[in-house]
């Protein structure tokens, strides 16, 4: 493979874990627009971790996804009784206030003769774990897809279970999911964690991919192109997602074919195609269609 | 106390803006119980085709507004055609996405006629600022201010005293009991999204023209401001959109001068977070897209 390839192969699996984390929220029946914060502050915390305090990287994801899990939970704690376009503008405060955040933050330390850590909106310089241990890039791109692989089959074997079906219940209608004795907070704060966490993983693996984060990667573009990647491949499987990354990473920017005009195609292409999908390509009756064909 | 009330002046401008452009949201909002993040960009769009225009011929600013204005009714009515008629009685979610879609067009748009980051725009006014002893007001605000009065009293006009300001108030009020009595919901939220679309080239325009510049930033923070105030004000109701618009740019320009540009914008998104979570009775929070 060139490296060209590789670089393309390799964001596809990066997004793919912020699309998921937004497609987990959408099944439980809430839209975020701020998912993009807690892979902000999994790049954060993972790049300090390694760059800053010298942690093996699998460690400094794990610190990642767990400050990504704790984050989600208390940005959801306040806000998971709200519904809808309240919902979404109040993960947009959220998240827009953790930029800002990234924007104040200066903490650098003295590191082998030079000065690494986050400088404000100058951003966050040097995250090398990766590549000081001379990681091939094609070995970092099984890596990612490795974990995201893992993922997607544990969210897969989880929707198949009395949880998943507890969860798209209670996205189809939380009144009467409430009515038959599910929590619905607990539920919900639940999938917000976990999609937290997730979201995390990915920004941990993007800032030691990129070695170089800043506040600006975290701002709602992200937080709105992964909620229309859950929704272009589709809302029925956790793959759909992935499927919408790859359509948008791979198809439009990957083949350099509409180069300039990326945007005013995709952008024409999502709006028509939700008009004739409008929960995505692969929605609840493609997908089980598929399962009574191939089961 | 004279900085207190200079502030509190150029809040009251920065809110005029707001104001108008969170007029703008409602009004969609409140027909289609829909958030249209392509609001924004449709006026980008309209000051992106003004400053095209100037650029390449010699014209007077008044036909820069009325190009302004054209281009945002012009984008506007796309995004309304393509965006949220297919959804009216469908997905929320899809048709908010879909109108993300068509930002990025109209930002890849304006980014290839105009590839530069920053464009002048002819000034609304040469002049300096007006001075009332210690306090100065720039022409450009006083007009801004004039021009959301009058809007405000005009949609107010539009709504109470035409047949279709009472179609528009019945469908806000009960789409399903309007559309039984005869009202045409798609062709009235198609003239909703092309009389908002007039206010936010109106808006736009005041607001390139006074500045005396155009970027590629100005999509997202029409969009923004005009969702944080329409927010602020309680969705969908008219006054509350004015309130919030005028709230929003007094606490800016005060947040601003005390503690700085970032945590002014913290701190508008932190009271907006508060009061989502507290819900205080003028934000009703019935499910809302």
């Amino acid at each position: 493979m060139d490296e060209y390839a590789i670089g393309v192969l390799t964001n596809i699996g990066l997004f793919s874990f912020i699309a998921a984390s937004a497609y987990l929220l959408l099944v439980a029946g809430e839209l975020s627009f701020g998912q993009q914060a807690f892979f902000g502050v999994g790049a954060y915390a993972a790049g300090i971790c390694t760059a800053m305090l010298g942690w093996p990287l699998p460690l400094a994801a794990l610190a990642a996804m767990a400050l990504g899990a704790l984050a989600a939970a208390l940005v959801g704690l306040p806000t998971l009784r709200l519904r809808g376009l309240y919902f979404a503008m109040a993960t947009l405060a959220a998240a827009e206030m953790l930029r800002i955040l990234f924007e104040l933050f200066h903490w650098q330390l003295e590191i082998g003769g030079e000065t690494v850590g986050p400088d404000g909106t100058q951003g966050f310089r040097g995250i090398r774990w990766v590549f000081e241990r001379g990681v091939e890039p094609a070995d970092f791109l099984a890596l990612v897809w490795a974990l995201l692989a893992v993922v997607a089959i544990a969210i897969h074997l989880i929707e198949k279970s009395r949880l998943g079906a507890t969860v798209r219940a209670l996205g189809e209608d939380p009144e009467l999911a409430g009515m038959l004795g599910i929590d619905v907070l607990r539920l919900k704060l639940g999938v917000a964690a976990a999609a937290g966490a997730l979201a995390a993983l990915g920004g941990a693996l993007f800032a030691h991919h990129n070695t170089y984060i800043e506040p600006r990667n975290f701002d709602i573009m992200l937080g709105v192109h992964s909620l229309a990647y859950a929704l272009i491949g589709g809302l029925g499987t956790v793959f759909g997602p992935l499927l919408g990354v790859a359509l948008d990473l791979g198809l439009l920017e990957g083949t350099r074919f509409f180069q300039g005009y990326r945007m005013i195609v995709f952008g024409g292409l999502v709006a028509l195609l939700l008009i004739w999908r409008p929960r995505g390509l692969l929605d609840e009756r493609v997908v089980h269609w598929l399962k009574t064909r191939f089961s | 106390m004279t900085d207190f009330v200079q502030n509190s002046l150029d809040g009251i401008t920065l809110g005029a803006s707001y104001a108008l452009l969170a007029l703008g949201f409602t009004l969609i909002f409140g027909v289609l119980r829909r958030a249209n993040l392509s609001y924004g960009p449709a006026i980008m769009f309209g000051a992106y085709l003004a400053t095209w225009t100037s650029l390449n011929f010699p014209a007077a600013l008044f036909v820069l507004f009325l190009v302004t204005v054209a281009g945002a009714v012009l984008a506007g009515s796309y995004v309304e055609r393509l965006c949220f008629a297919p959804h009216r009685k469908g997905s929320a979610v899809a048709a908010m996405v879909a109108s993300f879609a068509l930002w990025m067009q109209f930002e890849e748009l304006a980014v290839l006629a105009l590839p530069k980051h920053l464009y002048a725009f002819p000034a609304l006014y040469d002049g300096g600022p007006l001075s009332f002893g210690p306090f100065f007001l720039r022409l450009e605000s006083l007009l801004m201010l004039l021009a959301a009065v009058s809007i405000c009293f005009l949609l107010w006009k539009i709504l109470h005293a035409t047949r279709f300001g009472i179609a528009v108030r019945a469908v806000i009020d009960d789409p399903t009991a309007a559309e039984l009595s005869g009202i045409n919901i798609g062709a009235i939220s198609l003239r909703v999204f092309a009389l908002a679309s007039a206010i936010g080239g109106l808006t736009g325009f005041l607001i390139i023209s006074s500045q005396e510049q155009v970027t590629p930033m100005l999509g997202m923070w029409s969009t923004l401001k005009g969702m944080l105030a329409m927010m602020l004000g309680g969705l969908g109701s008219l006054p509350g959109a004015v309130a919030g618009g005028l709230a929003l740019g007094l606490l800016e320009a005060h947040s601003q001068w005390y503690f700085g540009p970032q945590w002014r914008d913290f701190i508008a998104y932190l009271l907006l977070f508060v009061l989502l979570a507290m819900r205080p009775p003028w934000m009703n929070t019935r499910s809302a897209y």
